[in-house]
């Protein structure tokens, strides 16, 4: 077995050479197949290599408008997720624990429950003969049904609800680990409430509230089912329109331009992610 | 210690590779006892089960495994990784024609399939018209009856929300008949003339659908009071009506991809030859309202039921056949303006 001069007994472990086979299959059917895909996307129609599908992309307005639209959806959807997140994380921190079961399971179980049914019971919910529109109705309230879905609201709404959890669970995880003491003794050094709160405990949330927003961006711009079903066809987001560039034109180079695109502002800002977590280890 | 690890790992890994592989070769070289067939799924793979496969496999012993869903892009993928899991492909008449311009299919042998008579356009030299289903106007029970595509678009006297589908080869052509183009004369279409019309509607359009199955569900949910919906899926469904007048006619093709093993594709013709014949695209007809390429249709049918189909005497003269050799060659370009009207709604 090889030596490396900086983990001499790494690569001696048996653990390592458990694991090589599983990294096979990985390599072959993950690995590869993803540099296929960035292969093809700076191949050209004779085969040698070009920029000119990235040209395309960035030239047609309609790609770029996409993207930048799911950006900002992104965006929306985080900032959404971390004003009812960080609240809802905060007062499950300071429930009594059987109380905190409750909570919690309160927060999980919809993750068990299948992402389309989820979608659907938006419809369900929100439709215009949906609960909502026929209580406001029948209060006199509004005089037409208000239309949530089928429009960006309705899309901002089903993500939001989807990747919630995403955010509150690993938020309460660190917001669990706070020391209480630490609140205590601000208070005895004379800091009012809010004080405490926003000197104190807000900057060690911080890093868990900033990795569970990174992550629940990435997975806004990866969203498919929820903008097909609620949008109504009017919130054009990346993954639908690749949908349409793979399996309906096909024009798989393009596809793959717009993925290298989009994975590397995902890698960027898992790169981001994982500082974020590894400043929350050291604090 | 080490080193009987390691040997075990190594030992794993390759019984894993070897039975993989062994499998593999297993699956070559076989004389076809069975058929395979990409479809759409949903009743209409269900259709095919039992009107066309069922006398097949009387017929020849040979079993046909259906899947589903279908798309140019899994055709695409079979072809260049030169790997063909399907013999028989089901396609719209538009992916047809692409697929064609991408080299993806292989002319079929007529002669083999010894077809029964056949409308004109469903017997291509690369493609068989297998399923003809239209795109017409739909509202729920007790709403006002609409006539034509105008009055689709006049929402002063017929009013309420509308859905129409998220796809341009359908909806630009519907756009066109709305502001008046005569049927005959629908293409080429004048696109720009088409996206003006859209202009007029859009803000009254609720949903752009995309599923089928979502036209009779907004409707019945009373998302939506007046819809764009596909035939099949409305004509027997009791809460909603309907009209074949201008109505969008269609054809579904099945194609067989390059590079097709020549044993299994000589025994798909058979299956095309079941699908030809008016007396099982009769009983298809009886699992989904849609009706084959059969001129002797007419006959083969429960009169009563007449009107329910697209290629019944009364309803094919009403509607305009879609062309999908223009649909094919300008695709890029209309579904990027489609894309950009959408970004503006």
């Amino acid at each position: 077995m090889s030596r490396s001069a900086r983990s001499p007994g790494a690569l001696r472990s048996p653990a390592l050479w458990l694991v090589v086979p599983l990294l096979l299959v990985m390599a072959a059917g993950f690995n590869l197949p993803l540099l296929v895909m960035l292969g093809r996307s700076v191949v050209g129609a004779e085969g040698g290599f070009t920029l000119a599908h990235f040209a395309e992309v960035a030239e047609t307005s309609v790609y770029t408008k996409v993207l930048l639209n799911t950006l900002r959806i992104a965006v929306i959807t985080t900032g959404l997720c971390i004003l009812l997140g960080y609240p809802l994380a905060y007062w499950l921190r300071r429930l009594p624990p059987r109380w905190q079961m409750v909570g919690l399971s309160m927060v999980v179980i919809p993750f068990w429950i299948s992402i389309l049914v989820r979608t659907y019971a938006w419809i369900v919910v929100l439709g215009n003969a949906g609960m909502v529109n026929r209580g406001l109705l029948g209060l006199g309230l509004v005089d037409e049904p208000v239309s949530f879905l089928y429009n960006e609201l309705g899309v901002i709404i089903g993500t939001v609800n989807v990747l919630l959890p995403f955010l509150v669970l690993p938020l309460f995880a660190a917001m669990v680990k706070i020391d209480d003491r630490l609140l205590r003794a601000a208070e005895t050094l004379g800091a009012s409430p809010w004080t405490t709160f926003w000197r104190v405990f807000f900057p060690l949330s911080l890093p868990s509230l900033a990795a569970g927003a990174v992550l629940v961006f990435i997975l806004t711009l990866g969203f498919f089912i929820t903008p097909a079903v609620l949008g109504g066809g009017r919130v054009p987001m990346i993954a639908n329109m690749l949908d349409l560039l793979v399996n309906q034109m096909p024009s798989w180079e393009i596809a793959s331009a717009i993925s290298t695109v989009l994975l590397a502002v995902t890698l960027a800002l898992f790169v981001l992610y994982l500082r974020l977590t590894r400043l929350e280890e050291s604090t | 210690m080490r080193r009987t690890v390691l040997w075990k790992a190594l030992c794993h890994g390759l019984l894993t590779m070897g039975f993989a592989a062994t499998t593999a070769f297993a699956q070559m070289g076989n004389a076809p006892k069975e058929l395979r067939m990409l479809e759409s799924g949903g009743p209409s793979g269900d259709s095919i089960e039992q009107a066309y496969i069922k006398p097949f496999t009387e017929k020849t012993g040979i079993r046909v495994v259906r899947e589903s869903p279908t798309s140019t892009g899994k055709l695409q993928a079979m072809v260049q990784s030169g790997k063909i899991t399907s013999t028989l492909v089901e396609l719209g008449a538009t992916n047809v024609v692409m697929a064609r311009t991408l080299g993806l299919i292989e002319p079929l042998d007529w002669n083999a399939i010894n077809p029964g008579p056949l409308f004109e356009e469903a017997k291509w030299p690369d493609a068989f018209g297998y399923q003809y289903f239209s795109t017409i106007m739909v509202w729920r029970k007790g709403e006002k009856p609409l006539a034509t595509w105008a009055d689709f678009w006049n929402v002063k006297e017929f009013p309420g929300k509308r859905a129409l589908p998220d796809y341009p080869s359908y909806t630009l052509a519907l756009a066109l008949l709305a502001d008046g183009v005569k049927p005959e004369e629908l293409y080429p279409l004048d696109v720009d003339r088409a996206f003006a019309s859209l202009e007029k509607i859009k803000d009254h359009v609720a949903v752009w659908w995309k599923a089928g199955a979502q036209a009779p569900q907004l409707l019945e949910d009373r998302e939506v009071a007046y819809s764009a919906a596909w035939s099949g899926r409305i004509v027997e469904n009791d809460k909603l009506d309907y009209t074949y007048n201008q109505g969008l006619l269609m054809l579904s093709y099945f194609v067989v991809p390059k590079g097709a093993d020549p044993a299994a594709k000589s025994a798909a013709m058979g299956l095309l030859h079941e699908m030809s014949l008016a007396r099982n695209q009769a009983v298809a007809a009886e699992v989904i309202p849609y009706t084959g390429a059969s001129t002797e249709i007419e006959a083969a049918i429960d009169p009563a039921k007449a009107s329910l189909y697209p290629t019944s005497e009364a309803n094919k003269k009403v509607q305009a056949l879609a062309d999908p050799v223009w649909t094919a060659t300008n695709a890029k370009e209309i579904e990027k303006r489609w894309q950009q009207f959408k970004l503006g709604l």
